[in-house]
């Protein structure tokens, strides 16, 4: 008997209804449409999240506080995807980076370019490449990668 | 509350990437027949059964009661747990209440993964695929590089951000995990249940290895085995009965975090190498155990580490170094299967990882070690009194921790 079969089938993801409801979400995203970081802070501990969940995790509170925070920020941590899925080399590798802006107690994911792969370190400051206005929509694509500023 | 004992362990013949030979529950029945040819345990003893595996992974949503006359289950109370990476030891945990609040004397802890007949990329996929998928209508391209650095390249793309943060803030090199790794493979080389198994494994026999996902190369990350073990637990009463050694579970703990990979809903707060949850857990257990001073009262520990940075940081992380300071053990030889502190003499879920099975071992290994029946040369030269067995998952925030030891806690 063959050792693996294959079966081919497709997925409807249409079927998949995962929503979000997040008003912390829809402040983020009207001020990407602006090229600015919006987040939520908490009144009671301070934390600000970008994106901002309704309640503050730590104190479990409702939150709404909207706070803009900055489209500067440092390099927590980072991996650089060197080969594709089927191991094989790319010739362009990315860097991945978990980025804390500065005002944000949050990390967010973000693609940073223009710096050799090599020289990219934990506590590297970064800074936005925002869409042209005209372009930007209110969405998770307004902002394309993170570019290294001077230390 | 009472104590509870393990009086036995039986494993699959073997850890493989596929056990072509037999079914799910045919390679569980293998368990738990070694389980009562290593004991004096009779099917009539067994009073109730606590099984797990990881949700998704064989894609059959009940194995339980698909295996249940294989594991002696007919007509007995039978309870799964799933906790994904913990599994296993939340089937230990869950047993011992079984035992510890007197419903029940005599518990079957089974833990197993048949990984060669799903897929388990499907599986892991399915954790951050809802977050995914709300956010693709916001404007996540993921089929660009955004999307791909979102889903984080699965668990060794997600293991990476971990590891790059610990050696940041260890001062640790990845020559240090190229260390690691060799030193668990080594070990592997001498447990007969181990899966990937290098004799004499050199840190350039790792180094050699391709980067999977910068810093964390093939040579760090963990197998998908098949296999199962089964544990029999008891009371202090029915212990004499049913075995001559036993160890004893002093202590045990579980703690979880928010998510520390994914959530970019709602901002993500924690570093992955943090791990907060492991100190947290880490004290009650030894506080329960009775051990004030771990760096000195554990003998030896068994971590979970799908990837070879992590028995640096779990070290740490559970008290048995000082912050930052794996790393030098690690090169002082203190982590060796002979040093002062060892850890993962079994090879650790680096060399063997049937995922559901993965977390229990842990247990399993110390309960050897401690009964000095650990076979084939990995048992530790020094006399184990008290061990520490740790569990790890989730969304990279969940640590379940046992501590055992060779005498009952005092009540
Ligand atoms: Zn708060």
């Amino acid at each position: 008997m063959e050792e693996t079969r294959l079966v081919q089938a497709t997925w409807d993801l249409s079927q998949c209804k995962f929503k979000i409801s997040g008003d912390g979400m829809k402040v983020l995203l009207e001020g990407l449409r602006e090229g600015v970081f919006r987040g939520i802070k908490c009144p009671q501990c301070g934390t600000v999240y970008v994106p901002g969940p309704t309640f503050c995790r730590k104190c479990f509170i409702d939150i709404d506080e909207v706070v803009q925070v900055s489209d500067e920020g440092e390099v927590e941590t980072y991996t650089v995807e060197l080969a594709d899925v089927r191991g094989n080399p790319v010739e362009e590798p990315t860097i991945s980076c978990m980025i804390k802006l500065d005002g944000a107690d949050t990390w967010l994911i973000g693609v940073v370019e223009g710096i050799d792969w090599q020289k990219v370190h934990v506590g590297m400051r970064v800074k936005c490449v925002w869409k042209d206005a005209s372009e930007r929509t209110g969405s998770l694509s307004d902002y394309t990668r993170f570019v290294p500023i001077g230390d | 509350m009472r104590n509870v004992a393990i009086a036995g362990v039986g494993y699959t013949n073997v850890f493989v990437s596929k056990r072509k030979d037999m079914n799910a529950p045919e390679m569980i029945a293998e368990a738990v027949d070694n389980a009562f040819r290593n004991t004096n345990l009779r099917p009539e003893d067994i009073d109730a059964i606590v099984i797990g595996n990881m949700q998704t992974f064989e894609g059959v949503n009940l194995p339980h009661l698909w295996a249940s006359e294989h594991f002696c289950g007919v007509g007995k109370p039978v309870m799964r747990v799933a906790t994904g990476g913990t599994t296993g030891m939340s089937v230990v945990h869950a047993a011992y209440y079984h035992i510890a609040c007197g419903l029940y004397d005599t518990v079957l802890a089974i833990g197993w993964e048949k990984q060669s007949e799903g897929d388990s990329q499907v599986g892991l996929t399915g954790i951050v695929l809802p977050e995914a998928l709300a956010l693709v209508p916001l404007g996540l391209d993921m089929t660009g590089k955004q999307g791909m650095v979102f889903s984080g390249g699965g668990s060794t793309g997600a293991a990476s951000f971990q590891a790059m943060s610990y050696l940041a803030k260890s001062g640790g090199t990845i020559e240090h995990i190229d260390k690691m790794a060799a030193l668990e493979r080594g070990n592997a080389a001498l447990n007969p249940y181990a899966h990937l198994k290098v004799p004499n494994c050199k840190p350039e026999d790792i180094a050699a290895t391709p980067i999977v996902s910068y810093p964390l190369r093939f040579g760090h990350t963990c197998p998908t085995s098949d296999g199962a073990t089964c544990m029999v637990m008891c009371s202090a009463e029915k212990a004499p009965k049913i075995a001559d050694k036993v160890a004893w579970i002093n202590g045990l703990a579980n703690c979880a975090s928010e998510p520390t990979t994914g959530n970019l809903l709602e901002g993500l707060l924690t570093d992955p190498a943090e791990q907060m949850p492991a100190k947290i857990a880490s004290k009650k257990a030894y506080e329960m155990a009775g051990i004030t001073d771990p760096k000195k009262e554990i003998d030896m520990a068994e971590f979970y580490d799908g990837f070879a940075h992590q028995s640096m940081m779990w070290s740490e992380r559970l008290g048995l170094f000082d912050e930052g300071k794996a790393p030098e053990m690690l090169d002082k030889g203190v982590m060796n299967l002979d040093g002062e502190m060892p850890v993962n003499p079994s090879g650790g879920v680096l060399c063997t990882n049937a995922i559901g099975a993965s977390a229990m071992n842990r247990v399993s290994e110390c309960a050897l070690q401690i009964m000095g029946l650990a076979e084939g040369g990995h048992q530790v030269p020094k006399k184990v009194r008290n061990a520490l067995a740790h569990g790890w998952g989730g969304l990279f925030q969940y640590v379940t921790v046992t501590v055992l030891g060779d005498t009952p806690r005092k009540m």
